[in-house]
Order: C-alpha cells, then sequence, then structure tokens
C-alpha cells in the first residue's frame, strides 16, 4: 500500500483545483460543531477534518430530498451532471453510503438517478481523531477510520495528513496533482496507527456502559414478540428526525405533481416509516398502525431484517438519531434492554 | 431535466378503452397501453392517474391477450376515487409488471383450490385464465368465492361460465342474501369443505380482504394443508414497486419484491402479517 504526505497547505491547494471542477461538499466549522457546506475559496480555511462527522449527512448529495424522477408522458431529457466530491466523510457515513449503494443499485432494476450521481462521485475520506459523546460505530461492528469504500482516505498527523489511496479514481487524482503529494517518514505512519489505536479506546470509554454480550440480530430475533418494545419506545413523539438524520435510511415515496408546470412530474421525496400512514393502504388497512409498532419497525430493519437481506446491520453507529431525538431516545440503552430482556423471551435460538 | 433510459419511475401511457360497471363501487377498465407489456398471472403493476399518483393493482385480464390489460379497481381511497371518474379515450400511465407470479409449474398435477373475496377475485380472474390455458397439467381446479351480497359479485354476466370450463367447479356464497338470490349464504370460509379436494395433493390459492384471508388460511391449515402449500397474495402499501423505497415490508420481505404472492410458510413466523 503507497501512502503519501499531504500537508494542510497543499489539501488547501488540491481544494482550490477541485472547486473548478466539481461540487465539493466538506465539514466546515461553525461555532465548534461542523456542518456540510459546499466548498468555495471564501470557506476553504473553515474547511475541519479534525475531530468525528457532521452534524448532518452526506446522503443528501446523492439521495436527495426530493428530485424530479420522471415527467409522463412527453419526452423526458437527462439534465447534465456535475461532478462531486465528499471531503472528510467517516467511515459511518462511507458505510451509510454503501448501504445505499446496495439498496439503489443492487437488484434486476437500479435507480438512474442515485446511480448517475453515484458515478459522478469522489469520496475523500478522513479518520476521526476523536468521537462525539453518541458515537457507537465499534458497537456494531465498524471503526472510526475507513478501511472500504473511499476513493482516497486521510489520517490526520502532525505535519497533515497521511493519504491512502484505495480506489482507481483515488490514484488517478494523486497522479494528476502528484506535486501535492510527498513521501511520509515512518514515524508519520507510526503516528497515524497510534492515532488510531487511542480513537478506539476512547470510543470503547464513551461506550463502557453498552458493552453487549449477544449478537444485535440475535437480540432482535429473541425480543421480536416482547411487549418490551411499548416501554422502549414510550418517548417517541413521531418527529422522525431519526429517519432523516440517518446516512443509511432510504425510504422515500413517490410524489406526483398536479398542476402547473409541475404537472404530471412525478418526485422521489424522503418518507420516513416512523409515520402513521406509512404503511397504510388505501380503504384504511395498516401493518403498523401504533407508533411503538413502527418504532420496533425500524429497529428490526436495521438490525434484524438487513441481516437476512444484505448480511449485514444497517445501523451504523453514527448517533445521529441519538442526537436528533426528540424524546431522547438512546439506540445503545435500547439494545442493553433488549440483551437483558433476551434471555426471557423463549424464542431465543 | 429528466432521466437516463430505463427509468423504473416513468410510466407508460395507456388509453382507457373501456369502463365496465361491476358492483356499486367496483370497476373494471380496459386499457391499452402504448406499447405491449408482457405479464404473469400473480405479477402487479402501478397504474398513474396522471397528476394525482399510483396505486398497485394485479391485472386481472388474460396474460396471454397482451393488446390490452384490464384492471378490476375498487374505489377505496383518493387515486381509486379518480380512477373511478375515468372516461373511454382518457389516459392512465402503467408501470411494471413487478413481483413474482403464480408459481405454475409447481401447481401441475395437483388440486388448485381458488379462494377468493370481494375485489380479491381481480387477480384470481388472471390466475384463473392461466390454469384454463394449463388444465390438462392439473387435476382439477375449485373455486369458491365470497361476496358482501348478491350486488357485489364481479364479472356478472361471465362468472357462472368459469365453473363450465374443463375440469373446474365453482360455488359462489355470500355474507348475506338478496332479492333473488338462491345461491349459499355464509362467509366464504363456511363453503371450504374436506371433500372439494385432495388436501394430499393440492394446493390453496386465497385472495381477498386481510380479515378473510387470515380465517380462510386458518380453515385452510385445519383442513390439512400444508403451510407451503397455501398461497397468499399480500395487500401492502406500496409506492416504488421495484425494492427501493421499502415501503411495503412484511418482516424481512418486500412485497413488490418477494410477492405479492406469499406461501404460508414464508409468513408464519411473522406476527399478525395481515
Ligand atoms: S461514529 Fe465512529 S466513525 Fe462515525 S464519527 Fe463517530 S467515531 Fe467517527
Ligand atoms: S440508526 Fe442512528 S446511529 Fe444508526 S446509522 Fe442511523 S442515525 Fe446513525
Ligand atoms: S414498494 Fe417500494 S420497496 Fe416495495
Amino acid at each position: 500500500m503507497t501512502e503519501y504526505l499531504l500537508t494542510t497547505e497543499n489539501l488547501h491547494n488540491l481544494v482550490r483545483q477541485l472547486i473548478a471542477e466539481a461540487t465539493i461538499y466538506a465539514p466546515i466549522n461553525t461555532a465548534g460543531r461542523k456542518y456540510l457546506e459546499i466548498v468555495s475559496p471564501n470557506n476553504i480555511d473553515r474547511i475541519d477534518l479534525d475531530g468525528f462527522r457532521t452534524v448532518d449527512t452526506f446522503k443528501t448529495a446523492v439521495f436527495k430530498i426530493s428530485e424530479q424522477v420522471a415527467r409522463y408522458f412527453g419526452q423526458e431529457e437527462a439534465a447534465p451532471i456535475k461532478k462531486q466530491v465528499f471531503l472528510g466523510i467517516r467511515a459511518c457515513d462511507l458505510e451509510g453510503l454503501s448501504i445505499g449503494d446496495r439498496v439503489f443499485l443492487e437488484g434486476d432494476i437500479t435507480d438512474p438517478f442515485y446511480k448517475r450521481l453515484r458515478e459522478n462521485l469522489l469520496l475523500i475520506s478522513a479518520d476521526c481523531n476523536d468521537c462525539g459523546p453518541t458515537c457507537f460505530c465499534t458497537v456494531v461492528k465498524g471503526n472510526p477510520y475507513p478501511t472500504r469504500f473511499f476513493d482516497l482516505n486521510l489520517s490526520p498527523v502532525d505535519e497533515g495528513f497521511i493519504v491512502e489511496a484505495k480506489s482507481e479514481p483515488g490514484r488517478a487524482l494523486v497522479d494528476k496533482y502528484r506535486e501535492y503529494f510527498n513521501s511520509p517518514s515512518d514515524y508519520m505512519t507510526r503516528e497515524k496507527n497510534n492515532n488510531r489505536r487511542e480513537i478506539i479506546k476512547k470510543i470503547a470509554n464513551v461506550n463502557a456502559a453498552f458493552h453487549l454480550r449477544l449478537d444485535l440480530t440475535q437480540t432482535h430475533k429473541a425480543n421480536l414478540e416482547n411487549k418490551i418494545w411499548k416501554t422502549l419506545t414510550k418517548d417517541c413523539v413521531e418527529c422522525s428526525a431519526c429517519n432523516f438524520a440517518c446516512p443509511s435510511c432510504t425510504c422515500f415515496l413517490l410524489l406526483d405533481g398536479a398542476a402547473g408546470p409541475a404537472a404530471n412530474s412525478r418526485h422521489k421525496v424522503w418518507d420516513a416509516c416512523l409515520k402513521n400512514g406509512y404503511s397504510e393502504v388505501a380503504g384504511g388497512a395498516n401493518s403498523r398502525p401504533r407508533l411503538y409498532e413502527r418504532l420496533q419497525n425500524r429497529y428490526h430493519c436495521k438490525f434484524d431484517y438487513s441481516f437476512e437481506r444484505l448480511g449485514r446491520f444497517t445501523c451504523v453507529g453514527c448517533g445521529r438519531c441519538i442526537d436528533g431525538c426528540a424524546g431522547n431516545i438512546d439506540m445503545r440503552k435500547v439494545f442493553v434492554e433488549l440483551e437483558r430482556q433476551a434471555p426471557l423471551t423463549a424464542k431465543l435460538e | 431535466m429528466v432521466c437516463p433510459s430505463n427509468n423504473p419511475y416513468r410510466p407508460i401511457r395507456a388509453r382507457v378503452e373501456q369502463v365496465i360497471n361491476e358492483t356499486g363501487n367496483i370497476k373494471t377498465f380496459v386499457f391499452k397501453p402504448e406499447e405491449p407489456i408482457p405479464f404473469l398471472a400473480g405479477q402487479f403493476m402501478l397504474v398513474t392517474f396522471p397528476g394525482i399518483g399510483e396505486c398497485a393493482f394485479t391485472p386481472s385480464s388474460d396474460p396471454k391477450v397482451i393488446e390490452t390489460i384490464e384492471f378490476t379497481i375498487m374505489k377505496a381511497g383518493s387515486v381509486t376515487a379518480k380512477i373511478h371518474e375515468l372516461q373511454p379515450g382518457e389516459f392512465v400511465g402503467l408501470r411494471g409488471p413487478y413481483g413474482q407470479p403464480y408459481p405454475l409449474k409447481a401447481y401441475h398435477g395437483k388440486d388448485v383450490y381458488v379462494i377468493g373475496g370481494g375485489v380479491g377475485l381481480a387477480p384470481l380472474r388472471a390466475l384463473l385464465f392461466a390454469l384454463n390455458h394449463e388444465i390438462d397439467q392439473l387435476n382439477k381446479v375449485v373455486v369458491r368465492f365470497g361476496a358482501r351480497s348478491p350486488q357485489d359479485i364481479c364479472y356478472k354476466g361471465v362468472i357462472n361460465s368459469w365453473g363450465e370450463r374443463k375440469k373446474t367447479n365453482l360455488l359462489i356464497t355470500v355474507d348475506s342474501t338478496g332479492p333473488g338470490w338462491t345461491g349459499h349464504v355464509g362467509l366464504v370460509t363456511t363453503i371450504l369443505d374436506e371433500n372439494d379436494i385432495d388436501v394430499k395433493n393440492a394446493v390453496a390459492v386465497v385472495c381477498g380482504p386481510p380479515i378473510m384471508m387470515k380465517f380462510a388460511n386458518k380453515r385452510l391449515l385445519d383442513l390439512g394443508f400444508a403451510p407451503k402449500d397455501i398461497y397468499l397474495s399480500m395487500e401492502k402499501n406500496m409506492s416504488c414497486g421495484i425494492g427501493k423505497c421499502f415501503h411495503c415490508n412484511i418482516g424481512k420481505y418486500f412485497v413488490c419484491q418477494d410477492g405479492p404472492v406469499f406461501t404460508w410458510e414464508q409468513l408464519k413466523d411473522i406476527p399478525e402479517p395481515w
């Protein structure tokens, strides 16, 4: 594996070059918190790759809050599309993105809108060198530093960043801007590895109270019919912040425009499985009429059904749903309670 | 705007050729799509009312006929209310077909027990056409159908002739009787009889409102049907129809991809799948 050193100054030089060819999203420090913004010459110096993930999720740039996906029945023409770069995307968000890839790109039918955005996306990720109070990537089998799904990864060290190129597009970028990429010294690589060990320890400390013995798929299966869900979810107010904040939630609804310029256009719009009506059919039948059933379904979707369908959890432990929850529900506390209940429920295999 | 070719969200335009009043709130629509849309019995399509939205329906016509497609639709929500206003010459959109068809090959050599309730007869009509095309490979087809009242029976002009098809037997019951009705009165579950079929060498196909399916399924299990031999049509909220939007899940399954027809074997461990 070839590694490079990219100084902060050269990172800024690289970004200045890329602004001309792509829309770059990066964490921008605003009053101490990091939000995603489109990078321009005016905010380059506020790009902040230290710490952990942004408040908001990158998914918005490939799975849009609302996107026109059809205009019937006339002729349709494809709008030109600009290259996008996600700079400073974290391991958890990369995993989230990879889940979107599986949903939208796998199967007999692919989503051509997601596909063309995805094909024009360059991922320059970054290691976390800190974590937030709600980060729990390691609890769901992740790491706080990217190991897959990126083009280039940046690991912060004193002198700047150690860069790993994972993909062809990543290597091509390094080749194209070769003057910015230098050779790192051994001690820098040691520093990178040391940082990684430290952040793992830190996350373990943050999550010390949520140590799990059982596999999450098992605990969910064991509690499928447990009425404890009513209690666990009693503070949910159906705000759906968890759905919208989540990097791996991809539910949507197709909505048709009725009048004016929108007439006969179809839009793919974010939806939330927490909302009443989400699974209601014409005539009123609803498979999850009660709120607790819907929140339970969200957990099962991520830890049980996803495991059956995709062979993985579709929660990546970013903690955004905890930060955003109006009812202060902490997923990790739910896990602990489910595990406590699991041995008591009959169906545990 | 919009799209790349192969846009799965874009419907094909179809002309309304004919509208048939079946009952007070059920109509059959004959659509002629601008390009043929072949389908297999059991698969569903999304019907677009332009400017309003889509609803999922299983065609009720003969899958062998491809110039036109028929849907028998009950007025139940905002989209179906609009669809009910359609007149010949107007246009709708069609997407699909999606989902898994009835596995007809697996029915060969067996008795096929077809049980319908209300507008659930629509998908079964397409199935009965398909079964009739392969009737030589089947032991027999036994149809048991329940409607709320005599006025609520669809396909009035033709339904009785289905019972005259080769190796086919048909019995209709109504929940409550009405003028001129001389047939059976009672829920459809009351006319499911072990003498109708050879349970050990039969499959049952059920389509109807959730509550009817639940009780029909229970009755079939009591009659000795194996869970893997009971085929149930599940109706869930659908939006994309292509396994992307997550609206239609029953446990780990997506109705639009893994269904809409499931065996009880697949569903039996899911609490209240109806
Ligand atoms: S959850 Fe893990 S990968 Fe994500 S921001 Fe927190 S520490 Fe980083
Ligand atoms: S469920 Fe919560 S913690 Fe898990 S990926 Fe989604 S927002 Fe992050
Ligand atoms: S209808 Fe969208 S996933 Fe099934």
